[in-house]
């Protein structure tokens, strides 16, 4: 006869028959005989298993089942019921994995060694399971040795031996949690758990009478899968706060027009992101670890000029505000749209005599057709927003609205430019900002000779590009760091280099050389040093020089905010400002709030300050929800995604004009995206409901059918098995405990 | 050699992989598998395993299982699969080509209930109703029993005077799917037990056609062989017995495997795993001063008539356990040890366990209080447990 013997309840998919088999290992290990196996009933994930494991002195020549436990654990506390608890020795231990705290069990078990812990929270906790349910067992048998009066470190060897020691902390943290309660009475007569009445076979050829009773699984149920819209990371990654994914699917499912519509919610600047942006949506896409990004930025440039951005007013406000917006860049245009969807009075006040800011003063037409940026800014208009061009404001000014408007928001964009030396005057040096502006805004301007463009962001290559096409013979960039390093957009970089832009990387600018005129750069060889704050390889300056001979040189070294035209005694705290201590209703949104230096980070920054600034002015505004920045943690992740159900296509990518062609004028290089519904279809839609009928189709039940707009489970026989959350291929449902369900 | 916490279906698997392997330097191994519970976990395993010369198949049946171990055995490799009621049903036609053939191949079969209704649990009429398949059987009792038999089938099988397939037994979920500290011999060891298979009839460079179309004296001449090679299969398995334990140091159980029958008078006679269950029966009731022992038929094809009518000479009761049934006859076990009983002893037959109900020492103890108090042999009785 075995001296110990072990009963386990669990449901099919909870890995019981694994846990009777750890407690094996874990005597074995101890030097004893052991014996442990499964009672495998329907085979179905979610259906009651039992697992038993002897342990004795001797051999063990039992090949019955246990009935008679002296310990019994439960996996899954709705199985809790006099048919588990049969045969359960007074004294024995009955092991609980339960949300209830001890104390719930009032004088429940008393002739029993009760012991509960809530190893499916820990388990939850440490992601220990599948992709869709939480597996216990590991985490469990830390609880019971403990509760068996074991050492934990017979637990580890066995894990050890197992291949298991990666849920040990599972486990630790189980046996630190295990809560146990001594048996009482345990002279006094056992509790009789009496075995359930048999009911009697019928014979096979009797007739049929009645309907069959129906096995209503949904009683196995531990977890309900629910239809959920989990966060996409193309929608997390922007930082304009577009719904990418929203209108990368309504180009899949309708078309341009219904894509525009819910580009229309977020900017009015999709024409021009779809050219400029970065586009972080392509860096967060799930897709790159399978084929390649969806061609977002593409497919948004291709809604706005197939659909154009109509912004539209949510709602007329009761009582509609006046705000003043000086500077008519995205981050100002963006505050005056969001501030006219509102049905407020927006006024956008800018120095040139055309709203746009540095869309229009600084990016050259081959990125940025000016049709495109007058359509966007026409459509603005068309929704109210009104403007006062051609005067550039000073503090008083700004003081002056301070007082006479609701609210003012500056957004004025980064206005101080950095240079070299004292010598920066020197003729043919000249600030990359103002040789941009103007071309943009006076035309036809020549260059000649060698120009040489110092730094490595966008404004040195739109200088180097615009050079090229304006004349000079030849242009370098010398940047003080490494191409890695070039804050530049790579692909910017790389239309550069075909156009003949030659790069001498790791110069640091000394001086100009030349008395009247400047005829060359004195550059001081670089190496990389250590990481800086901003995670890039900070220069270090050797004392090797050398002189480049050239005609030309621009500065695109950098621009900071100008806060001089804050009143005196003022400071910018999170994009409000505060005379003195005390907040006024004067606002900063883009890049002179942030410095973050994208067309995208200025039009979210943009609305985000526009909500905050309608909170401020009234009360009645208060309903106004706040904008937070997008949370890319919580984003689904790439392992979430089945990226079996996507066949391999890789990204056909945007179409440009060749490089020999191009540099010839000023149109637009990049021709977009060559067949946008294609492109669309390669969204996985991460954590957005397609109706693709995956889960549908995987249920094992088949009890999952079509409803309006999504689809509908029968819980009266979902057992829980989370199948249909593991086959989701875009981590569009999950399982949730009972109070994730009530909460 | 180490020890492991191996399921019977993994100790299986684990044998088979390691003879496969002492097949490296002959023609290599091979097998077809198709997943049946509760056999699958043993094929999942083997499905791990890779092997320099060969490879195990998954295929879309189980005939096809059968029909791909049939060409690797004929090519001369090791063969191996495994299976289990409806599934060995479906294999039945190339289950009789393998041993008609005389293919050396090693099956492991669990034992399980046939359908329906369906029931995935231990009942033996799956392989017994393979019997007269020309296939050597053995059922096992535990674990290692299970692993030692494989590494024992092959030997046995490959042998000159035997070349005819084996089938290793064992019951669903009691042992297939029990855990329990198993010893696993090291690859050497293996080797040194399980020389390279040498085929005679293998295919070579010289076509020829396999189970042609023959006439009566081709048929029957064949038949006669298998039976001899079947009589010669004891004496080549008390030979294989010796060199395991030489090899192993450990001894393999017998055709026959009595418990307490020196001066037994009542004997309960079983298969598989219902005979430690009639062991724990016997203990308790020759405390009482029953004079009962226990026969355990371990290797059932070719039936060891000689061996059970040696043992239950001085027996005047009989009783037969069968986890099986042949409906028309009772019990498959009892009608072929009735014969082997003394001349008017009272052999009794006990259905009992059926779907893998769970036979315990008190449903034993029953029919051993009924065969005590028997006058005469009834008709086969069917025993409830629970």
């Amino acid at each position: 006869m075995a001296s110990l013997e072990i009963r386990l309840h669990g449901r099919g998919g909870q890995g019981g028959v694994t846990c009777a088999k750890i407690l094996a290992a874990v005597w074995a290990g101890l030097g004893k005989s052991v014996q442990t196996f499964g009672d495998y009933a329907g085979e179905r994930s979610g259906a009651p298993v039992r697992a038993y494991t002897r342990v004795s002195d001797e051999p063990i020549d039992d090949r019955n089942k246990v009935y008679e436990p002296h310990h019994l654990l439960v996996l899954d506390p709705t199985l809790l019921g006099e048919h588990v608890l049969q045969g359960l020795r007074p004294g024995g231990t009955l092991l609980l994995n339960t949300e209830e705290p001890i104390e719930a069990f009032g004088d429940r078990f008393l002739r029993h060694r009760l012991a509960v812990v809530d190893a499916t929270a820990i388990a939850r906790r440490r992601k220990i399971g599948t992709r869709s349910v939480v597996i216990v067992n590991t985490t469990i048998a830390g609880a019971f040795v403990r509760a068996a009066g074991l050492p934990f470190e017979a637990l580890e060897a066995a894990y050890r031996r197992l291949g298991f020691t990666g849920n040990l902390d599972a486990a630790r943290e189980a046996w630190d949690a295990v809560a146990i309660r001594e048996a009482r009475d345990v002279d006094a007569k056992a509790p009789v758990f009496a075995p359930p009445a048999t009911a009697p076979v019928l014979p096979l050829v009797a007739h049929v009478e009645g309907a069959p009773t129906g096995l209503r699984t949904g009683s196995w149920r531990s977890q309900t899968p629910r239809y959920v819209h989990a966060l996409a990371p193309c929608s997390a990654f922007c930082p304009a706060g577009n719904d990418v994914i929203g209108f990368v699917q309504a180009v899949a499912e309708g078309g341009a027009q219904q894509a525009s519509e819910v580009l229309a919610r977020t900017t009015p600047l999709a024409g021009v992101c779809g050219r400029v942006c970065p586009a972080f949506c392509m860096e967060g896409c799930n897709r790159r670890e399978h084929d390649g990004a969806v061609d977002v930025r593409a497919l948004e440039r291709w809604i706005a000029d197939t659909a154009p951005i109509a912004p539209r007013a949510e709602r007329a406000s009761a009582a509609p505000r006046r705000f003043a917006i000086v500077g008519g860049g995205p981050a100002g245009l963006s505050a005056a749209f969001e501030l006219a969807r509102h049905g407020h009075e927006a006024t956008v006040f800018d120095g040139e005599r055309a709203l746009g800011g540095v869309l229009r003063t600084g990016i050259p037409s081959y990125r940025l057709p000016r049709a495109a940026l007058d359509r966007e800014i026409e459509a603005l208009l068309a929704l109210g927003v009104k403007t006062s061009l051609g005067a550039f404001l000073d503090r008083d000014r700004v003081a002056a609205l301070a007082r006479e408007w609701d609210a003012v928001i500056l957004a004025t964009g980064l206005q101080r430019l950095r240079g070299v030396t004292e010598r920066d005057d020197l003729p043919g040096v000249e600030q990359g900002i103002r040789f941009l502006h103007r071309v943009n805004m006076e035309g036809s301007v020549r260059v000649t000779g060698h120009v040489v463009v110092l730094g490595g962001g966008n404004t040195a290559m739109d200088c180097a590009r615009v050079a090229v096409r304006a004349g000079a013979s030849r242009v370098t960039v010398a940047y003080r760091r490494g191409r890695e390093e070039m804050p530049a957009i790579r692909d910017e970089v790389a239309e550069a280099e075909q156009e003949g832009v030659v790069f001498e990387l790791l110069r640091q600018p000394l001086g100009f050389e030349g008395d009247e005129r400047v005829r060359g750069v004195v550059l001081a060889e670089v190496e990389l040093g250590p990481p800086d704050a901003s995670g890039r390889r900070s220069p270090v300056v050797t004392d090797r020089r050398s002189t480049l001979s050239c005609d030309h040189v621009l500065l695109a070294l950098g621009q900071t905010a100008d806060l001089r035209l804050l009143p005196e005694g003022w400071a910018l705290r999170e994009g409000r400002a505060f005379a003195r201590d005390a907040p006024v209703n004067v606002f900063a949104a883009g890049d002179l709030a942030t410095g973050d230096g994208t067309v995208a980070h200025a039009i979210g920054d943009g609305r985000r300050v526009a909500r905050l600034a309608m909170r401020a002015v009234g009360p009645e505004l208060a309903e106004v929800e706040e904008l937070r920045r997008p949370d890319r943690a919580r984003a689904v992740a790439a392992t979430e995604i089945r990226f079996d159900h996507f066949p391999k296509s890789p990204p056909l990518g945007e179409r440009h004009v060749p490089a020999d062609v191009r540099v010839r004028g000023f149109d637009e290089v990049n021709l977009g995206v060559g067949d946008p519904a294609a492109a669309a279809h390669r969204c996985c839609s991460c954590g957005e409901c397609t109706r693709c009928d995956s889960c549908l189709v995987y249920c094992p039940e088949g009890i999952i059918r079509r409803e309006a707009g999504g689809y509908a489970i029968d819980l009266e026989y979902c057992k829980g098995c989370g199948i249909c959350v593991t086959e989701c291929p875009r981590a569009a449902i999950t399982l949730k405990t009972p109070k994730e369900m009530h909460a | 050699m180490t020890t492991e916490l191996l399921s019977a279906n993994h100790a299986a698997a684990a044998a088979a992989a390691l003879a496969g392997r002492a097949n490296r330097v002959g023609r290599g191994f091979g097998g077809g598998v198709y997943p049946i519970t509760p056999q699958s976990e043993c094929m999942e395993r083997l499905c791990d395993e890779r092997f320099d010369k060969g490879q195990v198949v998954r295929v879309e049946s189980e005939h096809s299982a059968m029909a791909v171990c049939i060409g690797f055995s004929i090519a001369g490799a090791r063969a191996f699969t495994a299976s289990s009621s409806n599934g060995l049903a479906y294999m039945t036609e190339n289950v009789f080509t393998a041993a008609m053939s005389r293919l050396p191949i090693v099956m492991m079969a669990v034992n399980r209930s046939l359908g329906p209704p369906w029931n995935i649990w231990a009942e033996h009429g799956d392989t017994l109703m393979l019997r007269d398949a020309g296939w050597v059987q053995l059922y096992c009792e535990d674990n290692q029993e299970v692993l030692d038999s494989i590494l024992t089938a092959f030997r046995l099988a490959e042998d000159r005077r035997v070349l005819l397939p084996v089938m290793v037994c064992q019951d669903a979920f009691i042992l297939s799917h029990t855990m329990t500290p198993t010893d696993v011999p090291s690859q050497e060891t293996v080797d040194a037990f399980l020389p390279p298979l040498d085929l005679p009839h293998r295919l070579s460079d010289r076509p020829r056609t396999v189970g042609a179309l023959d006439g009566p004296r081709e048929t029957e001449v064949p038949r006669a062989e298998m039976q001899r090679a079947m009589d010669d299969v004891p004496r080549v398995y008390a030979e294989v017995q010796g060199a395991f334990e030489a090899t192993f140091g450990r001894r393999l159980a017998d055709p026959v495997v009595p418990y307490r029958m020196d001066d037994a008078e009542i004997a309960l006679v079983s298969i598989g795993t219902t005979a430690a269950t009639v062991r724990a029966v016997v203990d308790e009731a020759r405390a009482r001063g029953v004079r009962v022992g226990g026969v355990r038929i371990r290797m059932f094809r070719p039936f060891p008539e000689d061996t059970l009518r040696q043992l239950l000479s001085r027996c005047t009761r009989v009783g037969v356990l069968d986890r099986d049934l042949a409906p028309g006859q009772g019990g498959i076990v009892w009608s072929e040890v009735r014969p082997a009983a003394p001349q008017g002893s009272i052999v009794q037959n006990y259905i009992v366990g059926l779907g893998g109900g769970d036979i315990r020492p008190k449903d034993v103890a029953r029919i051993l209080d009924d065969l005590c108090a028997r006058e005469r042999a009834g008709k086969p009785q069917f025993v409830e447990v629970g």
